[in-house]
């Protein structure tokens, strides 16, 4: 591939005539401006004219959409909400770690208003969540666990051992043999390694 | 497997000692094997197969099966559901900041009290005395002081300390004083009527009738954690003849 071109928004890429606007670009005047800082991306999509876009890296980022399942790490916990790291957007890793929130309310599909962060997350454990909202420009990600197929999937106890799940609501500790609780997700059959 | 534990009953542990269970290499033929379970109390944590013990202290033991360590500590770590006095160090928004010597300052809520609502708030200045109760309490989140009981009644928390003395001692002894047939509190009553509050945190506070006892009973309770019964009755017998 030819070295691609640099551009910064505000740049004129060409005209409306010669190219189909794609992502990371805006129309003017009968021509087509990047609005992004990045590298300009022509390509031939089949159709008469070739779609112009402007992306950040190479690759197209993958973005968490609503609906998305999503894995994250919880790092703090509030009576209220849990705060979350999104580390996977279905089975591909993120560059960045983007930030979410699971609301107490969106925990659990049943009693809502019995639910305790404490027994349902603690900071270190992986969770599997669905996005429910992208938030505005300060809050983060809304994420729910509501469902049975979501919730932590790897926690680690106190002693530091990793810990069984029993039930959707406990897991022990092999070494201890102490129970806590968690939300346990209930992972599809084909999804667990032999 | 319980005779190895037993043995050590009133010995001095520390951190790292390891109880193993044999189990095969030595069966009797003449003793019958039992099923035995021990509960492992504070200072106490099973690892696998063994009980690892994890705060220096002497082993104690109550029937049937229940050993723990008592340890002399200083430094208090909340505990949900536990009684404690706090100091109120600030007033922000509806909750107040409450320091009760853990590493973390504890948050009360105006709505807490009894009979508080939003329109009736509770008089509490910064600097008072309250006697609350742990309502949220672990290492991952900021401890949370109520002083209402589950049905809404104060039940004696709430704030208090008009007059008295709040000083600072070991959790054990604290821990000696609330036990409920305790000789140190019996010789204390015959001494001189006075008002005590104790808070598992390890601050003591008390009221006599004048400064000056007061002070005497601070001092006594102080001393009364390094002394032998005996030691601690002719002292108190001291004071009563007014010798001190």
């Amino acid at each position: 591939m030819s070295p691609m071109k640099l551009c910064v928004p505000g740049d004129k890429l060409c005209s409306t005539d010669d190219c189909i606007p794609g992502t990371g670009v805006y129309m003017r005047h009968g021509y087509i401006f990047s609005s992004l800082a990045g590298y300009v991306l022509k390509k031939n999509e089949g159709e008469e004219l070739p779609v112009i876009s402007v992306v950040r890296e190479t690759e197209t980022q993958l973005l968490p959409d609503v609906g998305a399942i999503v894995t994250c790490k919880v790092t703090s916990i509030n009576p209220r909400f849990a705060k979350v790291h999104i580390l996977y957007v279905g089975s591909t890793p993120l560059k960045d770690r983007f930030r979410g929130t699971i609301r107490k309310e969106d925990v659990r599909a049943t009693e809502k208003d019995k639910v305790e962060t404490y027994k349902s997350f603690r900071p270190g454990d992986i969770v599997l969540a669905k996005v429910i909202s992208l938030g505005d420009v300060q809050s983060n990600y809304l994420l729910t666990t509501a469902e049975n197929e979501l919730g932590v999937v790897v926690a680690h106890s106190e002693a530091g051992a990793q810990m069984v799940p029993i039930n959707w609501c406990e897991m022990q500790c092999p070494r201890t043999h102490t129970k806590e609780f968690r939300k346990v997700a209930r992972v599809q059959p084909e999804y667990l390694h032999a | 497997m319980e005779s190895c534990l037993k043995v050590k009953v009133g010995a001095v542990l520390l951190p790292g000692d390891v109880f193993t269970f044999i189990k095969t290499d030595t069966i009797s033929l003449t003793e019958s094997l039992k099923e035995e379970k021990i509960i492992c109390g504070p200072g106490l944590q099973r690892n696998g197969d063994d009980v690892v013990v994890c705060k220096s202290g002497v082993l104690r033991h109550k029937n049937p099966n229940l050993y723990w360590v008592d340890s002399q500590q200083r430094r208090y770590v909340p505990v949900k559901g536990e009684s404690v006095i706090g100091i109120v160090t600030t007033k922000s928004g509806d909750v107040f900041k409450v320091d009760v010597g853990g590493s973390e300052q504890a948050s009360l809520s105006y709505l807490a009290f009894e009979g508080a609502t939003k329109r009736n708030r509770p008089n509490v200045q910064v600097g008072d005395l309250v006697y609350a109760q742990f309502l949220i309490a672990n290492k991952d989140m900021e401890p949370e002081l109520v002083c209402i009981d589950s049905s809404g009644r104060a039940n004696g928390l709430g704030v208090f300390g008009a007059g008295g003395l709040l000083f600072k001692g070991s959790l054990g002894l604290v821990r000696r004083l609330l036990m409920p047939q305790n000789e140190i509190l019996k010789d204390l009553e015959k001494l001189y009527p006075c008002e005590l509050v104790l808070g598992m945190n390890g601050r003591l506070w008390v009221r006599a009738a004048t400064v000056q006892k007061t002070l005497i009973v601070a001092n006594l309770l102080e001393s009364s954690e390094n002394m032998s019964a005996q030691q601690r009755r002719t002292l108190f017998k001291r004071v009563a003849d007014g010798n001190l």
